[in-house]
């Protein structure tokens, strides 16, 4: 799979433009030497001088990298992303359906159609969860949902992410730095607009706030604090859209709801947009080291007093080895067939596939079925003799720990390296919202493996951003 | 507006004035020990400068020797040293960054650019001449955000927290350079300084970047009288303790008048003014200058615990 | 049977408290196999907690207290009239799936060995409950006589009953009950924690206590007590139940303080 030449966006394999590339190439053509080179000098200043950094793990405190914006923007056709945007809107009903299910009568595991061993035994599984009747019974309100191309017509849905997606932030600001660098191009093109999101995530929000609630709601953004890596877009969504931005301390609950701490007293807060994980969010219930939460949430939660977004528990449908129904999923909650494709995925305790998979470790990618951001991962066709023979053990050991996929020939856009322009491996995340309605920001954001060859996109293992382009008819 | 994003308001704005007054005393102390001609005098008055800024005690816990190289390092790069000029500015942009939605762009930029900037240069570039260089550009980024702050921020509760905390610092800093100085300052049989006297009075003005402002007030040679009488009741001195308080007692009065009601640290400003407004030079001096200085400070102390306490600071 | 409750608990917290927060699963729900005549919790703040179900269906309060003086004390008293049913509760309503209850829990795992034969086995379900009650009791000690006492103490890692000075070294009546739920589970029964109160007889000092329920499809839930080897009578009243004793804890706080607790229950 690894020999044949990948699909680019830009060009026809006879050298011609795509259609949707035609102002973007002319636009190319047109810039004098070192042009790309300055633009991406300055992007780079605006980036760090707004403190749109991000802390990588593992390294010193302190140091903030600024993840790299590729000047060259994304471009999807108005035709393509209709297909997208149905295939996705579909994807996010059916899971939050799945997840209403499973926290109530389990519909789906008494009818076989999900393993209910793979549900009620996952760590991601929330018992705490159960009879719950969330606000319009939504579960997944912020899904950034990714998704792979390989071909003009094909699009594989790699991952969904429930919990607390990230990244929008860098969708929004990629858009207003290629607005400074580049204006000439944008009135060359319909691009539609992203600066919705904001109003769009607050509508979202507001839309779901307990029913008790009158007036305007109060919204929260609760995070983990100034060294988390996503700090900076935690304040500035919050910022956004008008929201406060607290850390655990600042909120408290009394009487069984939910305060913030101002200079003027006590204020309550209706919806809390938590950007910490499941295990911090309440130490009463969850983990009772956890410094980072508000004790007794999780109650004031169940005593319908707030609403979270997201529900704790939506890890369960983005499960790794739950990701393999998802197109079950769909066919049984909505009875349609999925629109959007998964990418096909081994299942190492059939001994059959493992036997094959084992065979065949140096052409497909192996995954931790609890991993995420890159890590815990393997490609095959770039990885060494070594790390075959190392992950072959670990899948021998745990099967159940690995999901194994062929390695995907991602499509390749133009990408400024050095002054030159050259074909690099991208991925794209949409950003969904569902509240009262679904609502999916046009785009997303497109990741780019700036390796030459390289197939990951992760800021933690040297990928950056680009400005992702949706056509208007 | 949340207790811990007026704290953040608060200390931000602190810890950026405080940054520059450490560096306008390591100015002062680096000039004068240049100027000293008398074996180990340098080093003297490196000490002394320390001693104002009240971190003497750590510096001798690390050093052995106080000279220039040294005390520059430890005034302006030791991590160690809780008031370094990296201390504050990594301390200030800390609160920055927890408060990004309650500050300007323009505020923010200028914070996290001082520090981007100043946490790249490295310590052992940074001698002879290229130190007065650095101080300026400390002082300048302080006065660039002064500048951002006063020319982009809604005149709301968080302005009055962050200029409280400016003027509390600035109190505090004068209150602390007399009193580590107070004996030079007290009335004696003859009104003519010696030369070390001179050399003392000039330490205080500059650390105070009140050299110049002297000669446009008093036209005067420089007199004990006139220079406590410049930093502590001169309305019109923006770095004299009374106007210093002028300015804190009207900030926490609007803030009362814009959440409607009085707190516990409106009446602590209160009585951090009536100290020193209507005061004369002469019933301070009769009374004790160092009591004074001390019961100034701790009324300042009295201000940021009371607003603490009223606007749930934690 | 009318039984009469006075459950009395107590925390210690660290000193300079600035805020407790707690989770009280103290009130029994009237059901097939009881029902509440009266029932009050004191504590200070309950007046405006937060009420609730829980996800098992318990009803929950979220109480708080602001800068606690001294240690917190919980005092809970109450009546329930009982009726014999042989262990079984039947399926009330307003509970979650029982297949929930599949679900294995670091504190409900057991040894093979203990379950390992009813794997292939032919008989019923009800059959293989009673024997794996049996199996428990084997394993862990059968009950001797007297009795020791079922004073339980919750310290926030699980439930523990605390032994009568003279008593044998029986575990606690918590670990008989995590052996039974953890076979039970690995046959693909569901199975819960129950923690409740145990009124005195001749035999059996009483107080609070744990037990298991089992679930057959078509008789539901039905009660076990490995501990005393028997299926509940009327001498049981149930408070609350969850995974494990950790999920039904009677009280939960933040920050976490040493909980002991005892129960005086009084047959009518």
């Amino acid at each position: 799979m690894g020999e044949k030449t990948p699909f680019d966006e830009m060009y026809n394999p006879d050298g011609s433009v795509r259609e949707p590339y035609r102002a973007l190439s002319e636009w190319l053509a047109e810039q004098p030497d070192k042009a790309l080179a300055l633009m991406q000098t300055d992007a780079e200043a605006i980036f760090r001088r707004l403190g749109i950094t991000f802390a990588v793990y593992g390294s010193d405190e302190g140091t903030e990298k600024v993840i790299p914006f590729d000047v060259i923007p994304r471009i999807i056709a108005a035709n393509e992303w209709r297909r997208l945007s149905k295939g996705i809107e579909q994807r996010v009903k059916a899971l939050n359906a799945f997840l209403y299910d499973i926290y109530h009568r389990q519909e789906i595991l008494k009818a076989g159609r999900v393993p209910e061993k793979l549900i009620l035994n996952n760590e991601a599984f929330c018992p705490q969860m159960m009879g719950l009747e969330p606000a319009k019974g939504v579960y997944a309100h912020i899904i950034g949902v990714d998704i792979v191309r390989v071909g003009p017509d094909e699009f594989y849905v790699l991952e969904d992410n429930l919990r607390t997606p990230s990244g929008v932030s860098y969708m929004l600001e990629d858009r207003e730095a290629m607005m400074l660098l580049a204006p000439d191009l944008f009135h060359r093109s319909k691009v539609a607009p992203v600066e919705t999101y904001p109003e769009n995530l607050r509508r979202t929000l507001e839309s779901v706030a307990p029913d008790s609630v009158r007036g305007t709601p109060n919204i929260a953004v609760l995070t983990p604090g100034i060294y988390n890596s996503a700090y900076f877009e935690h304040s500035f969504l919050a910022d956004q859209m008008g929201a406060q931005l607290c850390e655990g301390p600042d909120l408290f609950v009394d009487g069984g709801k939910v305060y913030m701490r101002t200079t003027t007293g006590p204020e309550q807060v209706d919806v809390i947009y938590r950007r910490i994980d499941d295990d911090y969010l309440d130490p009463l219930t969850f983990r009772p080291d956890s410094m980072l939460g508000v004790p007794g949430l999780f109650d004031a939660y169940r005593a319908g007093n707030v609403t979270l977004v997201n529900a704790p528990g939506t890890g369960i449908a983005d499960d790794k080895a739950v990701y393999t129904y998802v197109p079950d999923i769909i066919e049984f909650y909505l009875g349609e067939k999925a629109l959007l494709q998964n990418v096909p995925t081994y299942n190492c305790t059939d001994d059959d596939q493992r036997a094959w998979v084992l065979e065949n470790i140096h052409d497909l990618v192996v995954k931790e079925v609890h991993g995420s951001g890159g890590y815990g991962m393997m490609v095959g066709p770039t990885a060494t003799k070594a790390m075959h023979a190392e992950f072959r053990k670990k899948i021998e050991a745990r099967p159940d720990n690995y999901i194994v996929q062929p390695t995907l020939n991602l499509s390749t856009c133009p990408t400024h390296i050095s002054g030159d322009v050259a074909p690099r491996h991208v991925d794209l995340r949409p950003y969904v919202l569902v509240g009262d309605e679904v609502r999916i920001t046009p785009g997303g954001l497109t990741r780019v493996a700036l390796k030459k060859g390289s197939l990951v996109v992760n800021s933690s293992q040297g990928g950056g951003t680009k400005d992702t382009w949706v056509l208007e008819d | 507006m949340l207790g811990r994003t007026a704290a953040n308001l608060f200390w931000l704005s602190r810890y950026v004035e405080r940054a520059e007054n450490m560096a306008r005393l390591l100015e002062v102390g680096y000039r004068m020990s240049l100027t000293s001609r008398r074996e180990g005098g340098a080093s003297e008055h490196l000490v002394s400068m320390m001693q104002a800024a009240e971190v003497d005690e750590g510096f001798d816990a690390k050093h052995d020797v106080a000279d220039v190289d040294t005390v520059a390092h430890y005034m302006m790069f030791d991590p160690d040293n809780p008031n370094s000029v990296y201390s504050c500015l990594m301390a200030a942009r800390t609160n920055a960054r927890s408060v990004r939605t309650a500050i300007t762009t323009d505020m923010w930029e200028s914070m996290n650019g001082a520090w981007l900037e100043f946490s790249q240069i490295k310590p052992r570039d940074v001698r002879g001449a290229k130190l007065l260089g650095l101080l300026q550009w400390v002082k300048q980024r302080s006065h660039e955000f002064r500048g951002a702050l006063l020319g982009t921020i809604l005149r709301d509760d968080g302005f009055s927290f962050l200029q409280t905390g400016n003027f509390v610092e600035r109190a505090d800093n004068t209150a602390r350079i007399l009193d580590m100085k107070y004996y030079v300052l007290l009335p004696r049989a003859t009104q003519v300084g010696g030369d070390l006297d001179i050399q003392q009075w000039t330490l205080i003005l500059r650390a105070a970047s009140a050299h110049r402002a002297y000669r446009h007030v008093y036209h005067d040679r420089y007199k004990a009288h006139n220079i406590a009488d410049f930093l502590i009741l001169r309305p019109e001195m923006p770095r004299s303790l009374v106007y210093c308080a002028n300015f804190v007692q009207q900030n926490l009065d609007s803030l009362a008048k814009l959440y409607g009601r009085k707190e516990k640290c409106q009446e602590a400003a209160d009585s951090l003014l009536a100290l020193v407004e209507g005061a004369s030079m002469e019933a301070i001096f009769t009374d004790g200058l160092h009591e004074f200085l001390n019961e100034f400070i701790a009324r300042n102390n009295r201000v940021t615990d009371a607003l603490s306490e009223s606007y749930n600071f934690y | 049977m009318r039984i009469e409750i006075d459950h009395s608990l107590t925390c210690s917290l660290p000193p300079g408290t600035a805020q407790l927060v707690m989770h009280l699963l103290l009130t029994p729900g009237s059901g097939p196999t009881q029902s509440v005549d009266s029932w009050s919790v004191e504590v200070a703040g309950i007046g405006n907690a937060g009420r609730f179900r829980d996800g098992f269906g318990n009803a929950a309060h979220l109480v708080n207290q602001s800068r606690p003086e001294g240690d917190l004390a919980i005092g809970v008293r109450g009546v329930v009239t009982t009726q014999d049913t042989n262990g079984v509760l039947g399926k009330p309503a307003g509970e979650p799936v029982a297949a929930l209850y599949r679900r294995v829990t670091p504190l409900t795992k057991a040894p093979v060995t203990l379950y390992g034969k009813y794997r292939t086995t032919k008989e019923s379900r009800l059959d293989v409950l009673h024997g794996l009650m049996a199996r428990v009791g084997e394993t862990l000690g059968l009950p001797a006589e007297p009795a020791p006492e079922a004073q339980m103490q919750a310290t926030g890692e699980q439930v523990q009953s605390q032994k009568a000075e003279a008593a044998p070294e029986l575990p606690p009546a918590a670990d008989f009950v995590h052996l039974y739920i953890g076979a039970a589970r690995a046959l693909d029964i569901p199975a819960r924690f129950v923690c409740g109160y145990l009124a005195p007889d001749d035999e059996i000092e009483g107080g609070l206590h744990a037990w298991a329920e089992a679930y057959d499809d078509g008789l539901g839930w039905i009660g076990f007590d490995p501990r005393y080897q028997l299926c509940p009578t009327e001498r049981y009243v149930r408070l609350a139940v969850g995974l494990d004793a950790e999920s039904a804890l009677p009280l939960r706080t933040v920050p976490v303080g040493e909980v002991t607790q005892k129960a005086r229950v009084t047959a009518a």
